[in-house]
């Protein structure tokens, strides 16, 4: 057995993956890059670069992309989980939340601390008056979403939110955390339309109604079929 | 907080609430063409040099090569070839803190290895800066409530810019970075605190005393220590209950004291009669009788402790299930357990072993006996120890010991050993003489409840370290942040604010003091408490006329693999002599899981080995459905699920583990960028399905949390069928011939199988010393029946045959995944409605898996209330380093670090 030679074929693999690499991209390495455009741009003329922000890789195509974070970013799968968020209804405005507790009590490192709002007689009403979440604590597991049965405290995917300071920005408060159902409809487009959710939102919009009818009915009494709102 | 990102039409979504709307055209022309300055900073004498000095150094920011926990592992695929920290000039990585200048404390920082970071910070040249990365280093994270775990890095050193997520993303850490290199963009030179000699930006080194001791807070300490300010906290809080022990099934050998009711009420039924009379169908014993007693009765009747706040679980009387009594699913069984006790009877007299709960109690005097006779005389020789807990009951600390037959495997048996309950009382004959696996385990129960094992060669606390006031695994140990038995805990909003665990404690951070403690005079920052007690004593060599020095290797060092240390007598170059010194990363998994309930230890299973979440998952959710019986029977799909999210896990792991081998021998980080490759592809499978990359959480009793999202069967058939095969060959053939390879590895940390055996050594470590013993096959669970795929064994058990049995295991795990994947149906994928209200029976169990790492178990004590009695993690990382000094001696510094590298440790299952 020759001696040193592990070392050359070492050497060797590396060089021609490194060449393979040019050749498998042949040419599309530099051009696949999205992000915004540079001063110098060899592609200048070319209208769709820079508009291609995630890199879904083929199974197939050999070897790995490098993300070149920030200009392009890995595809957001829907589950994905940064913090829990909390959803508010944009049609009306109104927080889904109950304040039911359900998520505080399934939260293991015990990061979500809530109190119910009273109404002006003291009446508990079901909408959180105080709502907290602290992101120093919060492991990011997703039970909370998982178990609430509102649809209302859900996990946002946005991940850049490094900051310089914790103490002041690192407990979330219900400002923080709410995010309207449209947000939402957009980033987990297969929860918000599936059977579980849509029956939940229609239960919802039930509930509604026939507060609306109700509270008509009682107001005017002889008022024309009122209107209902959009399901 | 504005968040401005770049405008990206449809594909990213930017949280309207959080955005200031801006023409999108005029922003992109702003961005593309306006560059905002100033003229003063742009040609002006100051601001050009602080603009080039400034562009400078962010641009090349040298990070210390330094990971704490499961973050490290995101900071390292950060480096990796997908995401190429290189882009930013920051892709030097030291190994020495003189050469870097940004400290990135990726992970959980613990009291054990908080000196050890102020000792780095200190020696980094300035300017420096840290960044925080992930919820723990920020705050404490999840592990906050734990004893051993500082509550923010930020609580010592200065921190510069923090990055929330647990654990962050590797585009997150990028993101944390860029901010990093903006705040750096701002900085003047003129006003910079580093040229200024009167400015000190050293910060004290803390003490590990009996506790972690700030010592810039040292008076403020002692004098609230001495007003005994914890004990009267401690007071007032509703301590965590204690259960008796179950007794035999014989009243003769009952010598224990049981609580007499205190009105003369009649004597209410022990646990254990409870449990017999509810299986012989007799009526359930008179609730009113059970109420009419005093409420220490009650907690002798009934194994729900009485809690006074009338917790959930408090209600006396209640009708409380109890699972099939057995140590685990594949055991030696009633009958042959019957055998068992009467030929040991027969051997060494009556009383010598009676049955509890499918187990043998032993009486303490004679433990070493039936040991030895397990172990020699028996038919079944009881070879190997699987696994070895402790838990505190109310009467006494009972050890238990778990032992399986090598060569007769899946008749596995369980011993109990009772010493008295008191701090510090416990005596119990110790076992390394028969089997030398039990070595860290005892240890480990001596740190961990203080029961003395006499004649163990060396019982040292293993974990926390000498001097550390209390037992923690104790229940009668309370932690600083303590709050209550059980979560959910009390609520943390005072008029509209919220307030931190920090609040509650009287020292205002997670320290804990006895009052009476006198010697803080004698802190010391120099002082080794952790390692000074663990010096190797070597055998002299005496053929060269040498010195021999003691190297302690750690616990920052870029090849331990995490925060492990060693302490190395070294003869010359010859090893005479070493000893592990771990609990770097110990950070209380299991105080923390007898908190929890038993849904919420999910996702703290992902952090026991942050490599392998999904395998973990596996082998804590088979450990509660033991207890759970058919109210958790897995459907089909979810079975099938499953397996193929293990397998995939463990070709992960094996590859990570291939390259960090290849990095340990000399070849930096390309190799393994080579190995880490297909991971990523992998964890991309696991982010789409379960939401995260390394913390799945995906596993739920009886099922998995989703289904299979659209497409995911696709990509996962395209990656297993055409991608694995060839990265394992690429592998193979790159590194099973190469002459570096083979001259460093071959005959190197050699371990016989008979050894391996004896040390209680798991997984490809036991398996490359020719042992057969793979737990999918000797003690068989889920459906691992139904594959065709051979067991790997090597013949030499060095550190060739251990990475040869790891590649041929990822092409047996690809044959697996195939039939998986190929047979996986359609079906429910989880039993019933997926509820957050699990009621486990009361009982015991041990679920033995068979991890990428080797064995891994988890050891669950049910009192039939919401959460563990007793929670245990049978790790086979921290079980595996027991045979490290043995495949370590005689050989060099640079071999034990590849003969580390192949035992393929994780700290966060080393020091949970």
């Amino acid at each position: 057995m020759s001696f040193g030679k592990g070392l050359f074929i070492g050497h060797w693999v590396t060089l021609r993956r490194f060449l393979r690499t040019f050749l498998l991209g042949a040419g599309r390495t530099l051009k696949r890059r999205g992000g915004g455009h540079q001063i110098l741009d060899l592609w200048f003329g070319d209208k769709e670069r820079g508009s291609q922000p995630t890199i879904q890789q083929d199974a197939r195509t050999e070897g790995l992309f490098t993300v070149e974070y920030p200009d392009e970013r890995l595809p957001v799968y829907e589950r994905f989980r940064m913090l829990p968020v909390l959803v508010y209804d944009d049609a009306d405005g109104n927080v889904r939340c109950t304040s039911c507790n359900i998520c505080a009590k399934v939260c293991p490192p015990q990061c979500i601390w809530m109190t119910h709002a009273a109404g002006p007689t003291g009446s508990p009403v079901p909408l959180p008056e105080d709502f907290f979440i602290d992101m120093d604590v919060c492991m990011n597991c997703g039970l909370c979403s998982e178990y609430c049965p509102f649809d209302a405290i859900k996990m946002d995917q946005n991940f850049e939110l490094s900051n310089y300071e914790r103490h002041q920005t690192h407990i979330y408060s219900m400002q923080d955390l709410l995010v309207s159902s449209e947000y939402y409809a957009k980033t987990h487009p297969d929860a918000w339309a599936s059977a579980d959710e849509v029956t939940e939102r229609g239960k919802v919009q039930k509930k509604k109604d026939q507060r609306l009818q109700k509270a008509l009915a009682a107001t005017k009494p002889a008022a024309v079929a009122p209107k209902t709102a959009k399901v | 907080m504005a968040i401005t990102t770049e405008p990206r039409p449809e594909q990213t979504i930017i949280r309207p609430e959080w955005m200031t709307v801006i023409d999108p055209d005029l922003q992109r022309e702003l961005q593309q063409v306006v560059y905002t300055t100033t003229w003063q900073k742009l040609v002006g004498i100051g601001g050009m040099i602080d603009t080039v000095y400034n562009w400078g150094r962010r641009s090349s920011l040298w990070p210390l090569g330094f990971g704490l926990a499961c973050c490290a592992i995101e900071m390292i695929c950060t480096a990796s070839s997908r995401f190429d920290i290189a882009r930013f000039g920051a892709e030097v990585f030291r190994g020495s803190p003189r050469q870097a200048d940004v400290m990135i404390v990726s992970g959980t920082v613990t009291k054990t290895m908080m000196p050890m970071i102020a000792r780095l910070y200190d020696q980094m040249p300035e300017p420096k800066y840290v960044m925080s990365m992930g919820a723990c280093a920020s705050g404490g994270g999840p592990f906050k409530e734990g004893y051993n775990v500082v509550s923010g890095i930020d609580k010592f050193l200065p921190v510069d810019v923090y990055i929330p997520g647990c654990p962050p993303t590797p585009q997150a850490l990028l993101n944390g970075l860029i901010m990093l290199q903006k705040k750096i963009d701002g900085e003047k030179l003129s006003a910079s605190p580093w040229y200024r000699g009167e400015v000190e930006r050293d910060v004290p080194i803390p003490v590990l005393g009996p506790d972690l001791i700030d010592l810039r807070t040292l008076e403020i300490t002692a004098e609230r220590t001495a007003a005994g300010l914890v004990e009267a906290r401690e007071a007032t809080l509703v301590k965590p209950p204690k259960i008796a022990a179950p007794q035999p099934e014989a009243p003769a050998a009952v010598d224990v004291p049981t609580p007499q009711p205190a009105d003369g009420a009649p004597k209410p039924m022990s646990k254990l009669d409870m449990i017999r009379a509810k299986a012989k169908n007799l009526a359930e014993p008179n609730p009113a009788t059970t109420e009419a007693t005093s409420p220490n009765a009650d907690a002798a009747a009934v194994p729900v402790p009485v809690k006074d706040t009338g917790k959930p679980a408090a209600k006396p009387g209640k009708k409380i299930k109890t699972a099939e009594a057995r140590p685990s699913l594949v055991w030696l069984g009633n009958a042959g357990l019957k055998d068992l006790e009467g030929r040991l009877n027969a051997e060494f007299g009556e009383g010598t072993a009676t049955i509890v709960m499918a187990a043998l109690l032993i009486p303490t005097e004679k433990l070493l006996a039936v040991a030895n006779y397990l172990r020699h005389k028996n038919p079944i020789k009881y070879d190997y120890l699987t696994s070895l807990q402790s838990v505190h009951y109310e009467d006494c600390i009972e050890v238990n010991y778990h032992l399986d037959s090598i060569h007769d495997p899946g008749k596995l048996i369980e011993l109990r050993v009772r010493c008295a309950e008191g701090e510090g009382e416990g005596r119990i004959p110790s076992v390394v003489s028969v089997w030398r696996g039990a070595d860290f385990q005892e240890r480990e129960v001596y740190d961990m409840m203080g029961v003395r094992f006499v004649g163990h060669p060396e019982l040292q606390r293993i974990l926390m370290w000498e001097g550390f006031a209390y037992y923690p695994l104790r229940k009668d140990y309370l932690e600083p942040y303590y709050e209550g038995p059980t979560k959910v805990l009390d609520s943390r909003i005072e008029d509209g604010q919220h307030f931190r665990a920090e609040e509650i404690s009287p020292h205002g951070t997670n320290i804990k003091i006895p009052k009476g403690y006198n010697g803080w005079k004698t802190l010391d920052p120099g002082d080794d408490t952790k390692g000074k007690y663990l010096l190797p004593s070597g055998a002299e060599v005496s053929e060269l006329d040498t010195d021999q020095f003691i190297v302690s290797m750690g616990p920052q060092h870029p090849s331990t693999h995490g925060v492990f240390r060693m302490n190395l007598r070294v003869d010359g170059e010859m090893i005479v002599g070493l000893k592990p010194v771990m609990g770097y990363m110990h950070r209380n998994h299991e105080k923390i899981g007898e908190r929890n309930t038993f849904l919420m230890n999910f996702p703290f299973t992902d952090r026991l080995d942050y490599l392998t979440s999904m395998a973990n998952n596996f082998g804590y959710a088979l450990a509660v459905e033991q207890l759970m019986g058919d109210d958790a029977k897995v459907p089909e799909r979810a079975e099938y699920i499953r397996v193929i999210m293990a397998e995939l896990t463990r070709v992960a792991s094996h590859m990570w583990s291939i390259g960090f081998l290849l990095n340990d021998l000399g070849a930096f980080f390309t190799p393994a960028l080579y190995a880490i490759e297909e991971r990523e592809l992998i964890l991309d499978l696991f982010e789409w399905a379960s939401g995260s990359r390394m913390m799945c959480n995906y596993f739920r009793f009886g099922g998995v949390a989703f289904d299979l999202p659209k497409g995911w069967i696709e990509r996962c058939r395209d990656i297993v069928y055409d991608r694995l095969d060839r990265r394992i060959d690429e592998l193979d053939r790159y590194l099973s011939g190469n002459e570096i390879v083979l001259d460093r590895c071959k005959g190197i940390g050699v371990l016989t199988a008979e050894q391996a055996t004896n040390l209680s050594t798991a997984g490809p470590v036991l398996r490359a010393s020719g042992v057969d013993y793979d737990l999918r096959r000797a003690s068989p669970y889920s459906i691992y029946d139904r594959f065709d795929f051979k067991v790997i064994t090597g013949k030499t058990g060095d550190l060739y045959d251990r990475y040869l049995v790891r590649l041929l295991e990822m092409r047996e795990s690809v044959k697996i995944l195939k039939q998986a994947v190929r047979d996986l149906p359609e079906g429910p994928i989880l039993p019933g409605k997926k509820s957050y209200q699990i009621k486990v029976p009361a009982g015991e169990a041990l679920s033995r898996t068979e991890a990428p790492k080797g064995e891994l178990g988890f050891y669950v004590l049910s009192d039939g209330s919401g959460s563990a009695y007793r929670y245990h993690v049978r790790s086979p990382s921290f079980i595996n380093l027991t045979a490290l000094e043995q495949m370590c001696l005689g050989h060099t510094i640079a071999d034990v670090v590849g003969i580390l590298g192949s035992l393929d440790i994780v700290l966060g299952e080393v020091d949970r």
